[in-house]
């Protein structure tokens, strides 16, 4: 961590600010497309849209739904073509990147990727190669929606946690902040004006942002209740209404599982890593054809207790949910997981 | 509770011993947003809603729980369905009690969400033929057929064609039936190098998170599909926009003589691409050949289920 | 050689009981033929999944030509029946994918018909060159 420095940019500057962000690195900023936002790559013709939270996360941002590992072919021996040899070509494309635009929400999400990615005992190359490239600069969020909880998992909507850059919106332009030295670095190269004489100003926009959410429960004791309910029939009649799409999982800023595939095409092609969903059936099938998550109850259980339970219980409390409410704002069948804790904390008390 | 939420739970309350569980709708999360009720017992009834929110087709579940005996709350539209299943054998209408409810529409969510910022609503209302959205900050008043879905537009089944108890009057069909392929025709007036591209637009949004398919209530392989399949190898786990137009293809093709025009497919998709389109465009190619509509008739054979030696509309190949 | 044309890749799907052997026909009488088409022989036309048509053309075939037993003559009795439906509503849903119909074409040519066969293959060549090579999807670098 570093002191805090500040700059402001007016109002009418902050396009030129966008488009320098963009010279000599890759930028993301939040796009509205139809009806929905999502991350895409910066070009001139864009025009960002940060009025409202992204319908999806910025995890494509540094988690790429397809990713290559590598490529390969095989060749045949010229000699004797029963021979084959394989060639193998590594693929890491790490380019310098900034995510422009991510909410504290989406932010924290990548703390929770670090924790299974970055495991100092055996990192992940793919992943630590684009992480260490990337810079995200946050928007303090000053309208958080009815379906935000991200006080309830230990955020709020000025949180810096997990960003470089925070920038919270004051009556006539932008107030800029560091808190990495990356974010320092950056900004140092971009020539803005002193932000000094807006700071109070924005403690004020920060704090009454803050005080907007409430926690709608609590996390204590949830993740012994989650293993106190695991064999029961609560999940089959909670989530009845699921319909076991990755919508959840894939607009999730914090879900970080993944399939490796081999992708061939005649003698050549590449390993690929893609999104993958514990909502799927095919998530968890077997070779011998056996699904230790056969319906659709024992999944949504999964993902609840992975994100309360199993995860806090092996990364020092870390929840893996960073309370964004996407999961609720775009479930086709409105499930709530707000709705479905608050309910399995009352039938773990119940049932004790 | 409004009469006719009253009158439903009334005849679930009564029906509850018959069926293992019901579907009906329920309170979702805000007062624009619906949930599938399920209702395992009377208590669960508490959360029962029926109103212009209700746009779910629940026979989506049907397919999920074929040995069990189920109860369920339909509209004219959703009934399609539940004809199409029996139709074809997926389900036993023995094992089925069918509430039915006439409707005069349901609201698009998304149509909604492009006139007004929806994330704070309070209430919501409908006066006649006006929708009254209240948020904490603003009251707006909409025309309730600029708000409704495009399959209530030219709705040609109010009333379900299929139920053991209706709940209210049966309705006539009012809507212009020159509207059902309307999206399609705007479409056509395109180039093929305009839709080409319209569609690698469109499409190159999609996430492959599969809720078209699970929401479908005519995708009844499910866990089997071949979106998913390795072996064959139908697709690869790619995300390139081969393989996200390949799962609709694959989708309409699947449902060519099938399809009930429930129009949940694009209303489950979390990155709005426009896929009922493509179904539409199906059905009009099935009406127009065979002179068929999905879900209508319990003793009809699937047009692609069937043939005639003589195919009164296909013209014989003449090369 | 050099100004013959580029070859178009054309896949064909052929029935075992007819346009297989009416290929084989054209072949033994020494019909001339265009060289462009690869033929995968199935069962019957019957067999040909819409899916085969749509995988092929996905996959970068410029065209794709089913051909079976004339109707009325299917070695299963039925199967070209069925085919037809089939491949009739694949033929104009095509288009409102943005797909050129004419880069699909389903015909009968029995195993007799060395000649008619013929005519097929190299009026559905000469199509498929005139439309050129089909158009390519781009990948977008935001995937």
């Amino acid at each position: 961590m570093v002191m805090s420095m500040s700059w402001f940019i007016p109002e009418n500057e902050f396009d030129i600010f966008v488009k320098n962000l963009s010279k000599k690195r890759r930028l993301f900023v939040p796009v509205k497309e139809n009806s929905i936002v999502r991350f895409v790559e910066f070009k001139d013709g864009i025009k960002p849209y940060f009025e409202k939270q992204a319908t999806s996360s910025a995890k494509n941002t540094i988690f790429p739904q397809t990713e290559t590992l590598f490529r390969f072919e095989y060749k045949k021996d010229p000699k004797d073509l029963k021979k084959f040899s394989v060639e193998i070509s590594e693929t890491i494309e790490a380019p310098e990147t900034v995510v422009l635009g991510t909410r504290p929400c989406d932010a924290r999400g990548f703390l929770v990727f670090d924790k299974v990615f970055l495991n100092p005992k055996h990192p992940d190359i793919y992943y630590q190669n684009r992480r260490e490239k990337s810079l995200f600069i946050t928007m303090t969020c000053t309208d958080p929606e009815p379906t935000c909880f991200c006080k309830a998992v230990g955020s709020s909507p000025a949180d810096s946690l997990g960003s470089d850059i925070l920038i919270t919106k004051v009556k006539d332009g932008f107030f800029v902040e560091t808190i990495t030295e990356k974010g320092e670095k950056l900004l140092n190269e971009l020539n803005l004006k002193d932000g000094d004489a807006y700071s109070k100003e924005a403690e004020k926009v920060k704090d009454e942002a803050n005080e907007k959410l409430e926690s709608p429960f609590d996390t204590k004791g949830l993740s012994t209740d989650i293993l106190k309910l695991f064999n029961t029939n609560f999940w089959e009649k909670e989530l009845a209404h699921c319909l076991s799409c990755g919508v959840c999982t894939y607009l999730c800023p914090t879900c970080y599982c993944f399939n490796i595939t081999d992708e061939t095409s005649d003698s050549e092609g590449e390993r690929i890593r893609t999104w993958d969903a514990c909502m799927f059936f095919h998530f968890t099938l077997e070779g011998s054809g056996h699904n230790p998550r056969p319906t659709k109850a024992e999944r949504f259980r999964n993902r609840v207790g992975h994100k309360f339970s199993y995860f806090p219980d092996r990364y020092d409390g870390m929840i893996a949910c960073c309370g964004c409410g996407r999961c609720i704002k775009s479930c086709p069948a409105s499930v709530d997981i707000r709705k479905v804790i608050i309910d399995l904390k009352e039938a773990a008390n119940e049932s004790a | 509770m409004t009469d006719r939420e009253e009158k439903i739970s009334e005849l679930i309350k009564n029906e509850l011993n018959n069926v293992d569980f019901f579907i009906a709708y329920g309170r979702g999360y805000d007062p624009i947003h619906v949930k599938p009720l399920f209702v395992y017992e009377e208590k669960d009834l508490d959360d029962l809603v029926m109103n212009i929110f209700c746009i779910h087709n629940n026979a989506s579940y049907l397919k999920t729980v074929k040995d069990k005996k189920v109860g369920i709350v339909v509209k004219g539209c959703d009934s399609r369905a539940v004809v199409q299943l029996i139709q074809e054998g997926l389900i036993n209408r023995d094992n089925l009690r069918i509430i039915g409810i006439p409707c005069t529409g349901v609201i698009s969510i998304k149509k909604l969400k492009e006139k007004m910022d929806i994330s704070r609503v309070t209430e919501a209302k409908v006066e006649s033929d006006s929708v009254i959205i209240k948020t904490s900050d603003e009251e707006k008043r909409f025309e309730k057929d600029d708000l409704l879905a495009d399959k209530c537009l030219w709705c040609q089944y109010p009333t379900p064609v299929i139920y053991d108890h209706l709940v209210g009057e049966t309705i006539e069909p009012s809507r212009p039936k020159e509207l059902e392929y309307k999206i399609v025709e705007e479409m056509e007036k395109e180039d093929l190098n305009v839709r080409f591209e319209y569609w690698n637009k469109e499409l190159s949004r999609c996430i492959r998170c599969y809720a078209c398919r699970n929401v479908c209530p005519m995708c009844v392989c499910q866990d089997q599909c071949v979106m998913e399949s390795r072996n064959p190898h139908w697709i690869s786990l790619k995300s390139n926009i081969t393989e996200k137009v390949m799962i609709q293809l694959i989708h309409a093709i699947h449902l060519a003589g099938r399809c009930v025009s429930c129009g949940e497919c694009e209303r489950v998709c979390p990155m709005d691409i426009p896929i009922f389109k493509i179904k539409q465009k199906m059905n009009q190619i099935v009406e127009e050949l065979f002179d068929y509509k999905a879900g209508i008739d319990l003793e009809a054979t699937p047009p692609l289920y069937t043939f005639q030696v003589e195919e009164a509309k296909i013209k014989e190949r003449e090369w | 050689m050099a100004e013959e044309k580029k070859e178009a890749k054309i896949v064909g799907f052929l029935c075992n009981w007819c346009s297989y052997g009416g290929a084989d026909t054209a072949g033994v009488s020494r019909f001339k033929q265009p060289t462009d088409l690869r033929i995968i022989r199935v069962p019957c036309s019957g067999r040909v999944d819409p899916l085969f048509v749509v995988k092929a053309l996905e996959s970068g075939a410029d065209g794709v030509l089913v051909s079976g037993c004339h109707p009325r003559d299917c070695h299963y009795s039925e199967g070209n029946f069925y085919a037809r439906r089939r491949l009739e509503v694949l033929k104009r849903f095509l288009p409102f994918m943005g797909i050129d119909p004419n880069r699909f074409e389903y015909t009968w040519v029995s195993a007799s018909e060395g000649q008619r066969w013929q005519q097929v293959v190299t009026k559905f060549t000469e199509q498929i060159h005139n439309l050129g090579p089909a158009p390519k999807r781009e990948e977008k670098s935001d995937r």
